[in-house]
């Protein structure tokens, strides 16, 4: 099963190391190595299964079904079921018995939770016949020599494998479609097709690669427009994963609103609104999240489907940040159960918080602990006796961050305020001028002295037996002066 | 007897040279200097044993002069050691409180820097030989040549000397001055100068040659050593940047394949200078070759991993590192240096402070800082001397009452008054501005000295462009050849 996705990979390996039952030997080598914590909700989120499955369609039904199963306490079972469930209609052996696996575990005693070996053998058998058959009709097109034959052949096999979870051997399969691709539609359908499965490995480079590939092959205007949304929607998605949190934003901003219901197999308009919002959140400015955010009249059109997002830039913009990070807070367990976000929720949060805090420092010269612990903290406001004292996690969250050079303030401890550091311009460019002057001066001198030991050919000469030689000389030069 | 009254006559003569061109008073200088030496060798010698009567004369027509006739005295001085008398007493007339001692002295500081020229030999007699001391070669070196920027072994006794006697403040006018060329060889200067030696120069590389004697024949060693010990001058006055710059220059001359002990010395000072000036393990400077400071690092372990230690902010390594190679401090003569690494290591962390706290109590900047002694009373006192010298700008307020802690009032803002340190910058600013001047007076020098004109660097840079426009040519068609290639494909 190397074709899993890493989150519930490590999470199938730990908790199944955890209680001792036996492993799929293929499984046990993939699931090693990675030891990311496994991430555990225990609050109920605050969408319906059944209703968010039905906006996917594809594998990605399953991926996402399986990950709110192993991640939510309180969904597990039910879930993990129509995970079963979803894993029995098409013809992937090894997500069937990952979902049965991960189900034994939660409820061992559902029926769902046994493995219907039966029908394991009967798909096995199914599938091997199948690919033995479209690889035979494949060398039939090649020795014809036709090229659309040939090309149809090479994709039906690339959706065999595709669907039974060989994603190595489809993305073969796609890729040798290439050669055999006579209109540009051709190599448009195929480039989608990579990078779904791409998609799917989690092989984000591959995406960003696939989906250049698929810009520069688009000529015609119309094609551009037709296949623009998803190109984006897909760059997007890479790019957050690369944790480059701004040029996601710009992808998924870009998207047009004609996105539709064309891309379910892997984003859906709401996860746009979600993805584009969080990412522009913790990466842009207040005026930029104005411009290009709240004023973007074709995003608007995804943030509608997520209104909470919208009010949460709203407030963001507007310097309320406690009801910002309220609205983000409630929905952390949601972000939680997404495929894509949860692991970027926490970095996310991170940094609209520190974005919040050096917005919420821009206009004080000097601001008490205390207002900003009420804001920021009021868990510990509530909680603690010396809530803005120097072992309180909020000031030493603060600390943290001046000293990253995040926030250009001081900590006053006597008085409990927070003093932002006023540069006296002046001085500085009178020192760094100065710093520049010293060094170029130093610089040139050596540079210098460089030209005339050369000019005068005054090197330090190379022969061995001289190696010697300024040993001994230069014991004397520090016997005179050995006192220094 | 008949000598001196010749000798004080020639040299009067010599001063009356107004409206003399400068070819003519060439011509009358160097018969004077034939002249002098040839007295002085032959007949002279036994007229001139007896000191006082003739130095007394001389002495009083100098002064009457007020303006010495430089050769007529070195000539003079230049006779005593040669003479039958027992050599300690020739050289204890040099000596403080000897006869000789305040004349020569005083004659180092008013000699005239034009006909010193002419008599370079006997000039550094009478500075290497006898005479060591310190301020008067140091006057001597700067009228001589006032820009002080070509190297003479007079300058590597002089540090040495400086060094030797703990007189290391005395060093610095010399030392401030950016040493930047060495004496050119004599053809080449005869040749091409067309000015007589005694006319107006620019700078001192047009005098001091070869073949003007002004300095010894120099090695590699002898600059090498010239900046290790300005660097170590400068170590003792704690101008820590000096002395790295100092130091750098020693660690990047160039060198064919191998190195001096001179650079390595340098190299291991230089990597604890560092840590001092900089509180970093620092890149040395741009020009030396890799592979130097690949050399140096395997040569200097030690030290190295004693910077990694300081960077890394780990008090305990740092003093194990410290103690394991104790010997090898101690052996290479740096313990002073180390120790004072060692002290600035918990310095720099408070100094530190400053960034992130405006007050806190001292129990607060134990948790900060770690690695200080773990009693707050313990901490006060090491942070109290910061505090007075001035490195850390901060005060100390004890409460009142007992029962709390001692606050530690980190000030953002300079204590001085604005004005003086706006005047402190000024001077600071002139100084700078002054050096760049001089480094650009010598960057003309060495131009000049190598040929280097002006269109002959436009020539150059002109075939770079060349060089890179054709490059970019290239660049174009491959890329174009890939864009073709492209388009079969997608066709």
């Amino acid at each position: 099963m190397d074709t899993t996705l890493p989150d519930a990979g490590p999470a199938q390996a730990s908790s199944s190391a955890a209680q001792g039952v036996g492993i799929v030997p293929n499984e046990a080598t993939n699931g090693t190595g990675v030891a990311a914590p496994r991430i555990k909700v225990d609050e109920p989120p605050k969408f319906e299964v059944e209703s968010y499955i039905a906006n996917y369609t594809g594998r990605t039904r399953f991926h996402r079904l399986y990950l709110i199963g192993t991640t939510s306490t309180l969904l597990s079972t039910d879930v993990l079921k129509a995970a079963v469930a979803e894993a029995k209609s098409g013809k992937n052996v090894e997500l069937y018995e990952k979902a049965v696996r991960a189900l034994s575990e939660v409820a061992p005693t559902e029926p769902e939770a046994f493995l219907d070996s039966s029908w394991v053998q009967e798909v096995q058998r199914s599938v091997r016949a199948q690919t033995d058959r479209l690889e035979q009709e494949l060398r039939g097109y090649k020795n014809n020599l036709i090229k659309e034959s040939i090309r149809m052949g090479n994709e039906d096999l690339g959706n065999h494998y595709y669907e039974t979870g060989d994603l190595v051997a489809a993305a073969k399969a796609y890729s040798r479609m290439r050669d055999y691709c006579t209109t540009p539609n051709h190599i448009a359908s195929m480039l989608f097709k990579l990078i779904n499965v791409s998609v799917e490995r989690e092989d984000w480079l591959n995406v960003q690669s696939n989906v250049h590939r698929l810009r520069n092959a688009l000529s015609k205007p119309e094609d551009q427009a037709r296949d623009q949304p998803k190109m984006m929607a897909a760059m997007g998605l890479s790019l957050m994963h690369a944790r480059s949190y701004l040029d996601a934003a710009n992808s998924f901003l870009s998207v047009e609103p004609t996105l539709a219901d064309t891309f379910t197999e892997v984003i859906t308009p709401n996860d746009i609104a979600v993805y584009g919002g969080l990412c522009a959140l913790a990466s842009m400015d207040r005026n930029e999240l104005q411009r290009r955010v709240l004023e973007n009249n074709s995003f608007r059109n995804f943030l509608e489907l997520e209104p909470h997002i919208r009010r949460a830039i709203g407030f963001f913009c507007n310097s309320k940040f406690r009801p910002c990070l309220d609205i983000l807070e409630a929905y952390r367990v949601d972000y939680l159960l997404d495929i894509h976000l949860q692991r970027h929720v926490a970095e996310l949060y991170s940094l609209i918080r520190t974005k919040s805090i050096k917005q919420y420092l821009v206009p004080f010269s000097r601001v008490t602990l205390d207002s900003m612990a009420t804001i920021f903290a009021p868990n510990v406001v509530g909680g603690e006796a010396q809530p803005t004292g120097f072992k309180s996690p909020f000031v030493q969250e603060l600390i943290k961050l001046i000293k990253a050079g995040v926030l250009d303030a001081r900590i006053d401890l006597e008085k409990g305020v927070l003093v932002s550091n006023q540069t006296d311009l002046r001085e500085e460019v009178q020192n760094n001028t100065l710093e520049s002057m010293m060094a170029f001066n130093e610089e040139a001198h050596i540079r210098l002295l460089h030209a005339a030991v050369l000019q005068a050919g005054l090197q330090v000469p190379a022969a061995p037996k001289e190696g010697r030689r300024p040993r001994m000389d230069h014991r004397d030069g520090k016997g005179d002066v050995g006192n220094f | 007897m008949a000598a001196i009254p010749a000798l004080v006559t020639a040299s009067t003569k010599l001063h009356n040279t107004t409206g003399l061109t400068d070819e003519s008073h060439d011509c009358q200088i160097r018969d004077h200097v034939a002249y002098c030496r040839n007295l002085l060798s032959t007949k002279a010698l036994s007229s001139i044993s007896r000191d006082e009567s003739v130095l007394d004369p001389h002495d009083r027509t100098l002064i009457q002069d007020g303006i010495l006739s430089s050769i007529s005295f070195f000539s003079v001085c230049k006779s005593k050691p040669s003479r039958k008398r027992p050599m300690e007493h020739c050289l204890g007339i040099y000596y403080p409180r000897g006869r000789l001692w305040s004349k020569a002295v005083r004659y180092l500081e008013t000699f005239n820097p034009v006909q010193i020229r002419y008599a370079g030999q006997e000039f550094r007699q009478l500075i290497e030989y006898p005479l060591l001391a310190t301020r008067p070669i140091r006057e001597a070196i700067l009228r001589l040549d006032p820009s002080c920027a070509v190297f003479t072994s007079t300058h590597l006794l002089f540090v040495q000397l400086c060094l030797r006697a703990k007189a290391y403040a005395c060093a610095l006018p010399v030392l401030d001055k950016h040493v930047c060329h060495f004496p050119a060889p004599s053809s080449r200067a005869s040749s091409k100068s067309s000015l007589a030696l005694c006319a107006k120069h620019e700078s001192g590389l047009s005098f001091i040659t070869d073949s003007s004697a002004l300095s010894a024949t120099l090695t590699y060693k002898d600059y090498l050593l010239y900046f290790l010990y300005g660097g170590m001058i400068y170590m003792a006055l704690k101008e820590w940047r000096k002395a790295f710059h100092f130091l750098g220059v020693v660690i990047s001359m160039p060198t064919v394949g191998s190195i001096s002990m001179v650079m390595v010395e340098a190299y291991k000072k230089w990597v604890l200078v560092g840590l001092l000036a900089n509180g970093k393990l620092s890149s040395p400077p741009n020009n030396t070759p890799s592979h130097l400071v690949k050399l140096y690092q395997s040569i200097a372990k030690p030290y190295v991993s004693l910077a990694q230690a300081f960077e890394r902010g780990e008090m305990q390594t740092l003093v194990a590192e410290v103690d394991a190679a104790r010997d090898i401090w101690i052996m290479d003569r740096n313990m002073g240096l180390v120790s004072q690494v060692v002290n600035t290591f918990s310095a720099h962390a408070l100094v530190r402070l400053r960034k992130t706290f405006a007050a806190l109590t001292v129990a607060e900047v134990l948790e900060q800082v770690p690695h200080l002694p773990a009693d707050p009373i313990a901490t006060e006192s090491v942070i109290a001397p910061l505090i007075m010298s001035g490195a850390m700008n901060a005060t100390l307020v004890h409460s009142p009452s007992h029962t709390s802690d001692t606050m530690l009032r980190l000030s953002g803002k300079p204590f001085f008054s604005q004005v003086s340190h706006e005047s402190h910058m000024q001077v600071r600013f002139r100084k700078e501005g002054q050096l760049m001047t001089a480094l650009m007076g010598s960057l003309e020098e060495t131009n000049r000295a190598m040929a280097l004109s002006d269109e002959f660097v436009d020539a150059s840079s002109k075939g770079q462009a060349w060089t890179t426009a054709s490059e970019v040519n290239q660049g174009v068609g491959d890329d174009f050849g890939l864009d073709m290639d492209e388009d079969i494909m997608g066709g």
